[in-house]
């Protein structure tokens, strides 16, 4: 168990601070994998909320709370007369206690695989009700600190001192809004999996591992600004896209300039081996996207087009991550390759898993999006396929997609077997990814890596 | 040679030759001069395909529609991997640098600098 404080200053008198970032970063720093974090706030007009972080949102909180307990309305607390042991500095604040009475004063976070686990729109903020302030918070971590956590916990540590070493050097305009997306969590898989593998081979050197490991997040982050302006999206990770917040030109130079540094970076390590791969990597994303794209058009595709640029938009950096690290090590050629193999399954079966969270409504992620979009799922080429709603659903996605459009689409696949068929088929991919790793040598770190595997797709079971 | 190689570098974005890709190459041939001459002609493609790639992206200017933006990024990721292939590690880092002091530039909103004289000098970059 840990017991630490959270302190921070307010300047307005009602104000929404979002603590999401600092609470993933107790949690990080404390290699916590899996519990519980407690968080309580040490006063009477600091509440707690998690909720959305949407400015306009939070506009119609704050109305909310003026409409619920208006201030000037006559609060008994406010009348000193009437009151003992008043203190010199006693604020007229009776409306303040009774909006924290609306909110709440604790709350319990779970952690999982080392992340707080939160929805996609999910943001935990401290509610300022009588500000401005100095405040504090009492948080308590309480779960697995176990020693072989804790080691890959301080690797990962030095990812994120990486990745912020690196955002600090840069530009505003430009590290601006990366710093935001890459604050606002991911699962870092290709990181983790290029840590794992550079620790397989005879060379081990976590620095240059960690500096790999950042610069391959780098550019994960920059190919999502570019395809979050191309696909029109306005939120990720519950925060609005670099495009929507600042614009498709800004945006384009975002993605552009981490494309270069990360690409800089790595050659920078000085192994031509893990240039090429992930150079190789980069040219079958871009590859993908112009595939992808051009797919919308006969919306929404068949397996063997799904297949192809899957591989190539997602899975293609997951193999490269693995091989990079391996070669990192100077792993033998057979392990380096049986990696690729495992990352190249991992990530085909992590975008199925991906695609079914789009029918989920437990995810946080709102239902439908995927389809709204026209993006490539293939659950939707099943239902598609499917001899009983096929018919209708190809008849729907043909035409304009409004609410109630996407609403039937939802349905119709839900109740199909679509979505049992495509979990299937990603656990089935996991199996094969497990399969790989049974051929080489992998000095100890097998479970690890199929514990990873699994957890790819553990978010749909 | 080198007829070959661009035909086979030019996967996808064929069009792009007729349409200034061919005029930038040749642009950059002398400049690379200094290297091996095996890579030599990867190299000016390269450089060819970051001044075009930045052009069709809008890099500094108007935005480019997603469909252009994607070839432009394609170009990049391609220039990128040849230089993987046959550059030193000079240039590939002075490559990178000049694509982060253009996009930089254009993200502050001042006017950039002049992307062949960057590429020029990365080419010969020690």
């Amino acid at each position: 168990m840990i017991g630490k404080r959270v302190r921070f200053e307010t300047k307005h008198a009602t104000e929404f601070v979002d603590i999401t970032d600092r609470l993933r970063a107790e949690v990080r720093q404390a290699g916590m994998q899996m519990g519980r974090l407690y968080l309580q706030s040490l006063h009477t007009t600091l509440g707690l909320a998690v909720n959305e972080n949407e400015p306009l949102l939070l506009r119609d909180f704050e109305g909310l709370l003026n409409r619920l307990a208006p201030a000037n309305a006559g609060y008994e607390h406010d009348d000193f007369a009437r009151r003992f042991d008043i203190a010199i500095d006693e604020p007229i604040n009776g409306h303040a206690h009774c909006r924290q009475l609306l909110l709440t004063g604790f709350a319990t976070l779970l952690v999982e695989d080392g992340e707080l686990v939160l929805g996609r729109w999910q943001s935990v903020f401290a509610v300022e009700l009588d500000g401005p302030r100095r405040r504090e918070l009492a948080i308590q971590l309480d779960g697995d600190f176990s020693k072989a956590n804790g080691a890959r916990g301080h690797e990962r540590d030095l990812v994120e001192l990486e990745l912020s070493r690196q955002l600090l050097v840069d530009p505003e305009p430009v590290s601006d809004p990366m710093r935001r997306l890459v604050e606002a969590g991911g699962k870092r898989l290709r990181p983790k999996l290029v840590q794992l593998a550079a620790g397989i081979g005879p060379r081990r050197e976590p620095l240059r591992a960690a500096a790999l490991a950042a610069a391959v997040e780098l550019l994960h982050n920059a190919t999502l600004v570019h395809d979050d302006y191309v696909d029109e999206s306005t939120h990720r990770r519950g925060r609005p896209t670099v495009a929507a917040a600042e614009g498709p030109e800004r945006a384009i130079a975002v993605g552009d300039y981490y494309f270069a540094k990360a690409t800089r970076l790595i050659a920078e390590i000085g192994n031509r081996d893990v240039t090429s791969t992930i150079a190789e990597a980069l040219e079958a994303i871009c590859a993908s996207q112009i595939d992808d794209v051009a797919l919308r058009g006969a919306f929404p595709g068949d397996h063997d087009s799904y297949l192809r640029v899957v591989r190539g938009k997602t899975a293609a950096l997951f193999a490269a991550a693995c091989a990079s690290g391996a070669l990192l090590s100077e792993a033998t050629p057979e392990i380096v390759e049986a990696l690729r193999r495992y990352g190249d399954l991992v990530g085909i079966a992590f975008q199925m898993a991906d695609d079914l969270v789009d029918f989920s409504p437990s995810s946080g992620k709102p239902v439908g999006l995927d389809i709204r979009q026209r993006v490539l799922s293939l659950p939707l080429i099943y239902a598609a396929e499917d001899r009983i709603v096929g018919p209708e659903v190809r008849r729907l996605l043909a035409g304009a997609l409004g609410d109630a459009e996407v609403g039937r689409v939802t349905e119709l696949v839900t109740s199909s077997d679509a979505l049992q068929r495509v979990r299937g088929e990603a656990q089935a991919l996991v199996d094969a990814a497990v399969h790989e790793l049974e051929t080489v040598e992998l000095d100890g770190l097998r479970p690890t890596l199929i514990s990873l595997a699994h957890s790819a797709v553990d978010r749909i079971s | 040679m080198s007829v070959q190689l661009i035909d086979r570098e030019l996967d996808r974005l064929e069009g792009l030759w007729e349409d200034g890709l061919s005029d930038m190459y040749r642009s950059y041939q002398e400049a690379v001069g200094s290297h091996d001459p095996a890579s030599q002609a990867k190299l000016a493609l390269a450089a060819a395909l970051v001044e075009i790639g930045v052009r069709l992206q809008g890099l500094g200017g108007r935005a480019a529609s997603p469909p252009t933006l994607l070839m432009g990024d394609l170009c990049l990721a391609r220039s990128s991997r040849l230089l993987a292939d046959a550059a030193p590690q000079t240039v590939q880092v002075a490559f990178a640098q000049a694509i982060e002091d253009m996009s930089a530039a254009a993200a502050s909103g001042a006017a950039g600098p002049d992307t062949r004289e960057l590429l020029l000098r990365a080419l010969t970059a020690s």
